[in-house]
């Protein structure tokens, strides 16, 4: 069998089919290989980790009194204890920090996972956390200046999965044993493993009730740490496991044309094997097994490729999230994809013939798809271009099936340009987020109306940030931003819901925090300050806040300030359109405190986020190049069914440019609206739906831009031209008189 | 001086054992104003014969010449100007795209590349002299089978060629409007060109200045 679908009559068919079988898988084996990493990643991790399932927080206590009451909770399998040390010096390498934490790790169960050299066990050694590693190069057997007079010597590097990994978060971890201490340590976080973790509630309500005496008890659980680090990775994750799932969509559109255009092709065929005494079910099963002969190994190549493609970034953004690639566990995954990828292909490979194979043989040999054209005149011009854009549009069914699959390409092209150029800019431009401020500087109130006098400077004023807690839900933590008169010429997060915040005493909310706490306008936000105060505002109404998760709050500042006197603050600036930046920085820096570019929304690592766009970029090429596959196989039906006509011209004096206009127009026909609904389908459909799924909290813009538009049309046209190319060439290699037998 | 003319042609089908060698040193000249008729069995080779003069198809050997220039040995560029400068191509099945109307189908000649700035209005020309106006605008199953051929007719005569082929012609109509498209070539040989017309009808060869017969690959006189 293939043998036969190798035999010269249809190589060129079988090695075009197995080409778009190919790039189809390539895009279901990089979105499964993304998606499957990222949706399994903290499960894989902490399994390896033996991450606790409860991770408690106090303030420091002798452990023997912290044990006492562990031990009596119910449902607990193990425990253990460290003490925590925040904002610790760190340097090696030549790299320092002032943010790093310090665990002394006490004996028993530890909760992170040694991936290189070993765990701690003498005095003055330290396992240090991966991300650490990587972005200090630091390996086992190098040294390490701790609080800045102690040495240690990296023993090893470990995973711990209850936080994303340094530099993503700015506080890098450490891990030290208590033989470094030459007296009892004391601990403030207890790990606790639960023999139901299913019942963790029970345990947790038995240890708030028996924690009087403990201060500052907070509890993490397993599924919470999950929670946050979905929130830390926060929008490029879901962007990336939406982008999945529109992939998956699209290829599978695109192979389910692909194999429907093959039964119209074979359709002669089939007639005179019905003419001859085959029944329809012979001939449904012979092209089902054909189908699967040639579908299986071209997936299966196209999904390792797709898979190996992808490996490297998504092995690397695994590692900013501290979590561990899939490794092996990818392969039953990818071998369901290569299962369903052949069912779905031979299955409507097999449906079509099965419907063509059951009309009578008559009705087959007549030829069922140009049938239908004979008796229909398309109005218009009778030039080359359009004569070969009848040609294409004679074929109702298989021209409706080739916009449709190109369109859904187009469309996952626009929407991977889109969110490329949406990362960078959340990287980049805080624009996207709603602020309309460029700099900040670490002045006092008093400099505002300094600052406002420099030439450049469109407008000046205080900005309050205080990261504060629910009052009632103190597990909700949510950040006030308070700006004196109208905030939202400095930022401006649509409004979704109410109106502006208008009076002292009110609070516009974001969505996230809005839906945490189910707050709507009207209803009363109590917040309780570090220093313990608490403060209440009636919410005027819900803002898309994309900062912070949409946890965020605007409000007025006199009361927020009344609460918590020594609430940070900062000058935010607002340029002038067409204003010397360098010159306003300088101006600002002889002021007494250096300018800060004001960012976007998620992180910091503007690198993470750079290889994020050029994957998406990569994809979205990808993506156009089963865009040009499936104009190729369009074209060639076309110009297969009508090589009668082509010959025709070509008897008429019609040379290989004459030919190859009457294809250009046949692609074009297919190209050009197919763009047109890609980008309509993207603006409509598919940018919605990818925000939602990405961030419902938040308006994210990923409407097509002007350029990105013109882009894909530009680009689909050079798709439709080298189609064109292909094609014409193949045909014209063919002699007239062939085409003019078969006419 | 000859339009066309021919000499040595050798054209083969299959190999081995099953190769038949089906013109075997042909030779053919054509002159201006003269009919040609060709007959010979089915599977002689009559219409290879004709494709092999048109440049629609390769001789292993030998050589052709169409308004002196070599149509044998030459690029597919060429071969395509040479088509459309000096030969009109008449066929049994007519080959009228359905999707267009019949005096459309004609001015598609006319739009290749390369074809004369008066090909459009010669066409529409020629459709009036060959009585189609009436139905000009009807599409090719819209119109009876001698319509269909005299619209294929016009079709050939757009880039006004000095060589008509003509395989089958009236193969595929009734006696009448056989009878027509007979008349339309005879006037198109009055007009000065030559046409070659492979038949196996006697009413069609009746119109030719000569009759050959393709017997064992060569031509003999009928």
């Amino acid at each position: 069998m293939i043998r036969r679908l190798l035999a010269p009559p249809r190589r060129g068919r079988t090695i075009l089919a197995a080409l778009g079988v190919v790039a189809a898988s390539l895009v279901v084996g990089t979105a499964a290989t993304v998606g499957y990493g990222l949706a399994t990643g903290f499960d894989r991790a902490a399994r390896a980790a033996d991450l606790p399932h409860v991770i408690a927080r106090f303030d420091r206590e002798a452990r023997e009194t912290v044990d006492e009451r562990v031990r009596a909770l119910p449902n607990l399998e193990a425990r253990s204890y460290r003490h925590e040390i925040k904002n610790v010096d760190l340097r090696a390498n030549g790299r320092d920090t002032r943010k790093g934490i310090l665990h002394i790790v006490l004996e028993g169960r530890r909760g992170y996972a040694v991936t290189e050299g070993r765990d701690v066990r003498e005095a003055d050694e330290v396992v240090v956390e991966r991300g650490l590693a990587r972005e200090w190069d630091v390996a086992p057997g190098d040294r390490m200046l701790v609080f800045r007079g102690w040495e240690v010597e990296v023993v090893g590097v470990a995973v711990e999965p209850d936080n994303v990994a340094f530099p993503l978060t700015l506080t890098p971890r450490v891990y030290t044993s208590e033989r470094s201490w030459d007296h009892p340590v004391s601990v403030n976080l207890a790990q606790l493993w639960l023999a139901d973790p299913g019942r963790a509630d029970i345990t947790l309500t038995q240890a708030r009730a028996t924690s009087f005496g403990i201060g500052g008890l907070a509890f993490v659980t397993r599924a919470g740490i999950e929670v946050l680090l979905g929130q830390a990775a926060g929008i490029v994750i879901s962007l990336l496991v939406a982008f999945s799932l529109v992939a998956l969509v699209a290829a599978g559109t695109m192979l389910a044309a692909s194999a429907q255009a093959e039964v119209q092709r074979r359709l002669p065929a089939f007639g005179v094997q019905r003419a001859l005494g085959f029944t329809p079910g012979r001939l449904a099963a012979g092209q089902a097994a054909e189908t699967a002969v040639l579908v299986a190994p071209a997936a299966a190549l196209g999904l390792a490729a797709g898979a190996l493609a992808v490996a490297g970034p998504s092995a690397a953004l695994l590692a900013q999230l501290n979590e561990q690639p899939p490794g092996a566990a990818l392969l039953p995954v990818l071998a369901a994809c290569l299962l369903a990828i052949t069912a779905l292909v031979t299955a409507a490979a097999t449906w079509p013939a099965w419907r063509a194979a059951r009309r009578p043989p008559a009705e087959i040999l007549l030829g069922g798809d140009l049938a239908g054209s004979a008796g229909r005149r398309s109005r218009g011009p009778d030039g080359l271009l359009a004569t070969g854009a009848r040609f294409a549009v004679a074929a109702r069914g298989r021209f409706a099936a080739s916009v449709a699959t190109i369109a859904v390409c187009a469309g996952v092209v626009t929407l991977m340009l889109a969110l490329a150029a949406l990362l960078e800019r959340l990287r980049d431009d805080p624009g996207t987020v709603g602020k309309r401020y460029q700099l900040s500087v670490r002045l006092a109130p008093s400099a505002v109306d300094a600052v406002k006098a420099i030439p450049g400077v469109a407008d000046a004023a205080e900005r309050y940030q205080v990261d504060v807690a629910d009052s009632f839900r103190l597990g909700e933590p949510l950040r006030l931003i308070a700006y004196p008169g109208d905030h939202t010429r400095f930022e401006a997060p649509p409004l979704a819901e109410g109106r502006r915040v208008q009076a002292e005493g009110e609070v516009e909310v974001g969505v996230g925090l809005a839906d945490a706490l189910g707050l709507r306008p009207g209803a009363t936000l109590a917040v309780q300050t570090e220093a313990g105060s608490e403060v209440r505002y009636r919410v005027s109404g819900v803002v898309r806040a994309l900062e912070h998760d949409g946890r965020i709050a605007y409000v007025r500042p006199a009361r927020l300030l009344a609460a918590q006197p020594d609430a940070g603050s900062t000058i935010a600036v607002r340029l002038a359109p067409g204003a010397d930046r360098p010159a306003v920085e300088r101006r600002l820096r002889a002021l007494g405190a250096p300018p800060q570019a004001v960012g976007g929304a998620t992180t910091r690592n503007a690198a993470f986020l750079g290889v994020l766009a050029t994957v998406l970029r990569g994809v979205g090429l990808a993506v156009g190049l089963v865009c040009l596959y499936a104009l190729i196989q369009a074209l060639a039906m076309t110009a297969r069914e009508r090589r009668g006509a082509v010959a025709l011209l070509r008897a008429c004096g019609g040379d290989a440019r004459t030919v190859a206009t009457v294809l250009a127009g046949a692609a074009l026909v297919v190209a050009v609206p197919a763009a047109l609904a890609g980008v309509v389908l993207e603006w409509l459909v598919l940018g919605p739906l990818v925000a939602r799924l990405a961030a419902s909290f938040a308006v994210l813009p990923l409407a097509p831009s002007p350029g990105q538009v013109a882009l894909v049309l530009g680009g689909l046209a050079l798709l439709a031209a080298a189609a064109t190319a292909v094609v014409a060439r193949r045909t014209m290699r063919e002699p007239v008189i062939v085409g003019l037998r078969e006419e | 001086m000859a339009v066309v003319s021919a000499r040595g042609l050798v054209r083969t089908f299959g190999e081995g054992r099953a190769a038949r060698r089906v013109l075997d040193g042909t030779d053919l000249d054509v002159a201006a104003g003269e009919i040609v008729a060709v007959l010979g069995r089915s599977g002689s080779g009559k219409s290879t014969l004709l494709h092999v003069l048109g440049g629609l198809d390769r001789p292993e050997a030998g050589t052709v010449e169409v308004a002196g220039e070599r149509v044998t040995g030459v690029g597919e560029r060429r071969l395509s100007a040479l088509r459309r400068r000096h030969i009109g191509f008449v066929f049994q099945f007519f080959h009228l795209l359905p999707e267009l109307s019949g005096e459309a189908n004609v001015l598609l000649a006319g739009r290749v590349r390369g074809a004369h700035p008066s090909a459009s209005d010669r066409g529409r020309g020629l459709v009036d002299r060959l009585g189609l106006r009436h139905v000009a605008g009807s599409l090719p199953h819209q119109l009876s089978g001698g319509e269909q051929q005299r619209f294929a007719i016009a079709r050939a005569l757009v880039n006004d060629p000095g060589l008509v082929l003509a395989d089958e012609p009236t193969g595929n109509l009734d006696v009448q409007a056989g009878a027509e498209v007979l008349e339309l070539l005879s006037e198109l040989a009055a007009e000065g060109r030559a046409v070659v017309l492979v038949t196996h009808e006697a009413s069609a060869a009746a119109i030719a200045h000569r009759v050959l017969r393709l017997e064992a690959g060569r031509l003999v006189t009928a």
